[in-house]
């Protein structure tokens, strides 16, 4: 028996095999070079026509839904997720509570085409902003390709 | 080695160095991807489930930071000029796009009055960008 392996013909490889690692790593550092940096999230929404004439009267089957900040008073960021518990929205001239907001969005909308599921947000100017996209994101959890749009709010 | 008998050839390309350059590579490009950014950092609102708005290239950013300051692209704007900078910003554009990244301490009025600048200079839709609860990113 030989025990001097580096003369033996099937020598045990000491070494790691790496190759496999440099294909992930290569493939992993394209990945942050193009996509990373540059993806965004958010919401589409509508804006009012300021320019447009108002008097046009509302249309019967949209749907408005209001967020006061006497009903809502949200005017810092909100910890943690999702809205705080003494927040109340008018939708379709109705006081719910926050987090009815998507099942009612899913009851009025839910058995419209999908082209009319439009909601009108009308929100007050001292409002957080976060709480206003929050509002938002909840309102679109109850129904698929809901159009945002604002509108004035009274 | 015994004498007489030549030295094994090595076959296989050394590839250390290769892998701590792509190493080093990796972690630069991981750490620089924040700082990539276009404009200014603006603590974006967080929600759950924000849509894709795709690439940030080939759209136009306004940012409003905490202080309420208006940016377009990276260039801090003044209120004044905001109408002709974004015009300029869309260009030959036939289709272009409008982001609007907010700070989450903004109030609700200070975003208002941007969107309704950018419906003055013709754009109806724009984007809210919002990132998603937990994930990092400016």
């Amino acid at each position: 028996m030989q025990f001097n392996n580096n003369d033996s013909g099937s020598s045990l490889q000491s070494e790691i095999n790496i190759t496999p690692l440099v294909d992930v790593v290569l493939v992993l550092l394209i990945i942050f070079m193009v996509v990373v940096p540059l993806l965004m999230e958010g919401y589409d929404v509508d804006i009012p026509r300021a320019s447009a004439d108002t008097s046009t009267p509302v249309a019967e089957s949209q749907l408005i839904l209001s967020i006061g900040s006497a009903a809502c008073p949200i005017f810092t960021p909100p910890a943690g997720e999702g809205i705080p518990k003494n927040c109340q929205v008018t939708l379709a001239d109705q006081k719910i509570p926050v987090a009815e907001l998507p099942a009612r969005v899913a009851a009025i909308l839910g058995g419209r085409p999908a082209e009319q599921r439009a909601l009108f947000l009308a929100v007050d100017d001292r409002l957080n902003y976060e709480a206003v996209l929050r509002i938002i994101d909840l309102a679109k959890s109850g129904v698929e390709d809901l159009k945002i749009e604002f509108v004035a709010a009274n | 080695m015994r004498l007489g008998e030549p030295a094994r050839m090595q076959a296989a390309i050394n590839i250390t160095p290769l892998v701590d350059v792509v190493l080093v590579l990796l972690i630069i490009f991981m750490v620089m991807a924040p700082q990539m950014r276009k404009g200014p950092d603006v603590n974006l609102p967080n929600t759950t489930k924000p849509n894709s708005q795709g690439d940030e290239r080939g759209r136009i950013l306004v940012s409003i930071d905490e202080a309420g300051g208006l940016w377009i692209n990276d260039q801090p704007v003044a209120a004044e000029h905001f109408d002709e900078t974004l015009r300029a910003a869309v260009g030959a554009e036939t289709n272009p796009k409008i982001v609007i990244r907010g700070d989450a301490k903004l109030n609700f009025r200070e975003v208002r009055e941007v969107m309704v600048a950018i419906e003055q200079t013709g754009f109806r839709g724009v984007g809210l960008i919002a990132k998603r609860a937990g994930a990092e990113g400016k």
